[in-house]
């Protein structure tokens, strides 16, 4: 299928977060959220529409790797748009994020869209992480945040899709320049325009 | 809705999609639909997603469920449309589904089913259509699943012992160079997965992977990072006007990823393996690229050369002494770099003769290599970069496809340049710069080090002749060895001693190189100069590590004597700065700021490509001010203040004193929020203090250094509570044109260059005698930040040692 462009996204936070199901849930509608069965995966691929123009987008879950420190680098590196990712039933997740943050701005292109999410927001009675709290982290380092839940799927369309809006924003301002080649070299693993129109 | 009607009059789907009933449903259908049509792609493709629920529901409930998926034999309905090529629509689903199962299986058992019968190894070795960029991904991230999954138990259904076959490894290395990042990274994943695997106790399985491909995938892997490096240095010495700087970025940072993902190896200490590693590394990269580019180093425009510029090689060597921590690696290269000359390089470690030209030679394409280790077998099916559509031929590409052995003409054309090469270069090892002027610093060093041409380079970049270029990788370059725990104290000693020889121990430390470096401090004072801040911060920084020892300041007399002059000409320069800069206060705290917050990170520092480029004046580059020389007279001052800081902390220091003047003011001694004030005897003017957010009633204090707003304390009479504090050196304040009872307020944070307010509201001063009020807080306001400042710049010039 033809697109105008490709954004690749990684998802980064602690384990048991929910990553690869928000990944599968956003990547794989058929698969319906139900109650008894949790199913994730690594890595997804869709197609959305923004603007009018077809955009693809990568999903890349890094998940298991953190021990290896030439792997997250690169990871940052090749990413476009990242989700950061805790859960709000565990204070801890929410503490780790200032670590997970230094990370990726260290490794990452200074243009790289992160958006946080605070996932299992079905599970109110459990909360431990106030949504003023999450929202408050998010302005503090200038992120772009939203309570999600893999189970439910609320709010998953709309966290993957602002995120690319985002990012199609940022190449619209000419921050990623994709028509300058010079430039294009350092984003060309993240956007390309499209050379495979059917 | 197809699902709902079910297939050519057969059995309606359950109502429930997780039960064993839906299982036998999917196997119906499957068995009615073994060939893959137009027409049935869809039904197909969704009984596969399907399946991958239902088994793992099945996993997780019943395990009814994966009897019978074993009973039916069911992954070979898997195989079969596979074997029917039945395009990258049904293979994408099929991987998503192999993908979704191995995730998310929690038994080991239902594990083991899947695994059986070698299946999944036909599924490893099926060629898929890797030109579709998403069928590359899903294939790629299929493989990083299953290597996710190797343990003790699962190892033996993926290497096969007797057959000595490991797919899921041999196949996914031979996309180790592909041109999208996120393939390679997974690659390395998987690789290093594997080579973790010294938990997994398998010694054929580690004997396999060091005896048949170590020596393919790390010749080639090697050859890359070579081909790389010839490529930084390229772009680096076609950018003298810094046009292509983010290409370069690009490239260094891929130098970066290459020496953590080698560390990254090493540090699995999987002995076996790390010997092979770390020969192809020596004898392949560090030592006749590297470490001979030191001595031979091009002046870059001789295109033939196999070599880098020496300057390059500085910077990269920096780079892999600071990341690579290995004992055998790092001591080995540092030794070589320490103690030998070019003679040296020309043996390997069993004392054959290495060509220089075998670097440019590539090495079999891993594909070849591969095979040729299992002759006799048959490969009908095996992934390969031939198939990449050849229409897209980005330089990635074409640099995969290079994989493929050159052409014999054209690899024997580089040999014979490069022999040439080496037959036109005069004796280097006398080609030095490397005459010491000063008299103090014995000649007998100098005498040694001509047979070390490697050092020779290092030390006399030193010298720091022009500008700071290579001085600065120079210095990292020590500072790198001096920090790495794999090389050993004596080795470190040379740095710190000077060379160690028949007058070992005579010297406490190494004239020489102090005074190179004393001589790179006292260049940095000079009007002109061209040393950047950054150089300076890490001379200072190696100064002190090799002149204290035992916490005791081992410097002679003389060299002490030489910093405290430079500090005092720096104080000199610095001091008609004063009276002329007006923002001099603000810069002056910035900077000490700067240094306090983010002391220099040499890791950081060496990850930054733009210093690869000729130092620059202009900020228009976007090179931080420490990376490059000062433009302007405000920068001047910037500078200056820079220098005084750090000649001033280094001779603190080395004289063993602790600061005691700097910050002009320090946080303990300033009034904070909440903090309780007894005000029976200051002067207070009420408001409202009227912002965005909110408006307050309070009273406002004008302390000698700071604005306080407070509300009264309820328990005692008298005393008030802070509400807000700020320097009166950040106010702004104006009168409102309109309403003669409002004063605008601003206050910045401290942080200098850029004004962020900290607070911005509206003063309104409404009692009886309001104008007068308004008037005495604005003229107390604009007097107190006058104060403040004159204080504080009175402070400076004590610091900078004026009347």
């Amino acid at each position: 299928m033809s697109y105008a462009y490709l954004f690749k996204y990684i998802i980064i936070g602690d384990t048991g977060v929910g990553k690869s199901c928000l990944l599968l849930q956003f990547t794989d509608k058929r698969f319906q959220p139900v109650h008894d069965l949790t199913i994730g995966v690594e890595f997804g691929a869709r197609m959305i529409t923004i603007d009018g123009r077809q955009i693809k987008l990568q999903i890349w879950d890094t998940a298991g790797q953190e021990s290896f420190r030439s792997i997250t680098r690169s990871y940052y590196r090749g990413a476009a748009g990242a989700l950061l990712v805790y859960d709000i039933t565990r204070r801890d997740t929410f503490n780790h994020l200032t670590t997970w943050l230094e990370d990726a701005r260290q490794h990452s292109s200074s243009n790289m869209v992160i958006m946080l999410i605070g996932n299992k927001s079905d599970l109110e009675a459990r909360r431990e992480v106030k949504k003023e709290e999450g929202e408050a982290f998010a302005r503090e380092h200038g992120l772009i945040f939203m309570e999600t839940s893999a189970k439910t799927a609320a709010n998953v369309e709309e966290a993957f899709i602002n995120t690319a809006k985002e990012i199609y924003e940022k190449i619209q301002e000419g921050v990623f320049d994709i028509n300058n080649e010079q430039f294009l070299s350092s984003y060309a693993v993240l956007i390309h325009p499209c050379n495979s129109l059917k | 809705m197809l699902q709902r009607r079910g297939w050519l009059g057969g059995p309606k789907p359950p109502k429930n999609p997780h039960s064993l009933e839906h299982l036998k449903y999917l196997h119906h259908v499957l068995t009615k639909n073994q060939t893959v049509t137009e027409s049935n792609k869809s039904l197909i493709v969704e009984a596969l997603r399907s399946m991958a629920e239902i088994l793992i529901w099945g996993d997780q409930n019943d395990s009814s469920v994966f009897e019978f998926y074993l009973e039916k034999n069911m992954f070979l309905f898997f195989l079969n449309i596979l074997e029917q090529n039945s395009g990258n629509y049904v293979c994408v689903q099929l991987l998503q589904t192999l993908n979704i199962l191995f995730e998310n299986l929690q038994h080991e058992t239902s594990l083991y089913y899947l695994l059986s019968n070698n299946h999944i190894n036909e599924v490893i070795c099926h060629k898929f259509d890797f030109s579709d960029e998403e069928v590359m991904a899903y294939y790629i991230s299929f493989l990083k699943t299953l290597s996710l999954r190797l343990n003790e138990h699962t190892i033996h259904f993926f290497y096969n012992e007797h057959t000595d076959d490991f797919a899921l490894y041999t196949e996914a290395i031979k996309f180790f160079n592909h041109p999208e990042s996120m393939v390679r990274i997974a690659v390395r994943t998987l690789t290093l997965n594997v080579y973790k695997g010294k938990n997994i106790n398998d010694g054929a399985m580690l004997r396999f992977i060091r005896d048949k491909t170590a020596a393919p995938y790390f010749s080639n892997l090697v050859w890359f990072i070579a081909e790389h490096v010839r490529e930084v240095d390229n772009c680096v010495h076609n950018n003298a006007n810094h046009q292509h700087r983010d290409r370069l970025r690009d490239l260094v940072a891929e130098h970066l990823d290459h020496m953590h993902y080698l560390n990254d190896i090493v540090t699995l200490e999987n002995e076996l393996l790390n010997e092979v590693l770390i020969h192809h590394l020596l004898q392949r990269l560090f030592l006749p690229l590297y470490v001979r580019s030191l001595a031979d180093g091009a002046p870059g425009d001789d295109t033939d050369c196999p070599f880098v510029s020496s300057v390059v090689a500085l910077f990269l060597l920096s780079q892999v002494f600071l990341i690579l921590h290995h004992k055998p690696l790092v001591h080995q290269l540092a030794e070589v770099i320490f103690n030998r000359n070019l003679d040296s390089l020309s043996l390997n470690g069993e004392g054959t003769p290495v060509e220089q030209a075998d670097i440019l030679q590539q090495p079999e394409s891993l594909e070849k290599l591969l095979s040729s280790t299992k002759k006799g077998k048959k490969h009908k099916r095996r992934p390969n970069y031939r198939n990449i559509d050849d229409e897209r031929s980005s330089p990635e590409v074409e640099a995969i496809t290079s994989l493929d052995v050159l052409p014999k003409g054209a690899a024997s054309g580089l040999v014979d340049k490069v022999l040439l090469f080496l037959s036109d270069k005069p004796d280097v090892q006398l080609n030095n710069s490397f005459i010491d002027s000063s008299p103090k610093s014995s000649t007998t060093p100098a005498d040694r080090i001509k047979t070390r041409p490697f050092l020779d380079t290092i030390y006399s970049a030193l010298n720091c002749t022009g500008n700071d270029y290579s001085a600065l990788f120079a210095l990292c370059f020590l500072y790198a060895i001096l920090h790495n725990k794999g090389i050993s104290t004596e080795l470190k000693k040379i740095v710190e001693l000077g060379l160690v020889g028949e007058d070992e121990g005579c010297e406490s430390y190494c004239h020489w190189l102090i005074e190179r470096l004393l001589r790179i401090v006292s260049k940095s004072v000079k009007p002109e100069n061209k040393v950047r801040l950054a150089t300076l911060r890490l001379t200072s920084i190696l100064l002190k590590k090799v002149g204290v020892r035992d916490n005791q300041c081992v410097l002679l007399d003389e060299h002490l004597a030489s910093v405290e002059r430079c500090r005092a000409e720096g104080m000199q320069n610095l001091q008609k700065f004063l009276k002329e800069e007006e923002m001099f206060l603000d810069i002056f705290e910035d900077e000490y700021r700067l240094l306090q917050s983010k002391p220099l990170n040499v890791e950081y520092l060496m990850m930054d490509s733009s210093l690869l480029l000729p130092p620059t004046v202009t900020p228009l580059t976007g090179i931080e001010f420490s990376k490059r020389l000062p433009c302007g007279p405000t920068e001047q001052a910037r500078q200056l203040i820079g220098i005084f800081f750090t000649l001033r902390d280094l001779s603190l220091f080395l004289c063993k004193e602790s600061e005691t003047q700097l910050p002009l003011t320090r946080e303990q001694d300033c009034i904070q929020t909440n903090d309780k004030l007894d005000l029976n005897n200051s002067d207070l003017i009420a408001c409202t203090v009227s912002s965005k957010e909110s408006k307050q009633r309070r009273f406002l204090v004008v302390e000698l250094y700071q604005l306080i707003l407070v509300e009264p304390d309820s328990k005692r009479l008298g005393w008030g509570v802070v509400k807000f504090a700020g320097f009166l050196q950040d106010v702004e304040v104006s009168s409102d044109t309109d309403d003669s009872r409002t004063l605008h307020v601003i206050i910045h944070k401290p942080s200098g260059l850029r004004r962020v307010p900290i607070l911005a509201a509206n003063f309104i001063f409404d009692d009886h005698i309001r104008i007068l009020r308004c008037m005495a807080a604005k003229q107390r306001l604009t007097k107190g930040r006058m104060r403040a400042r004159h204080l504080k710049t009175g402070r400076i010039a004590v610091l900078l040692g004026l009347p």
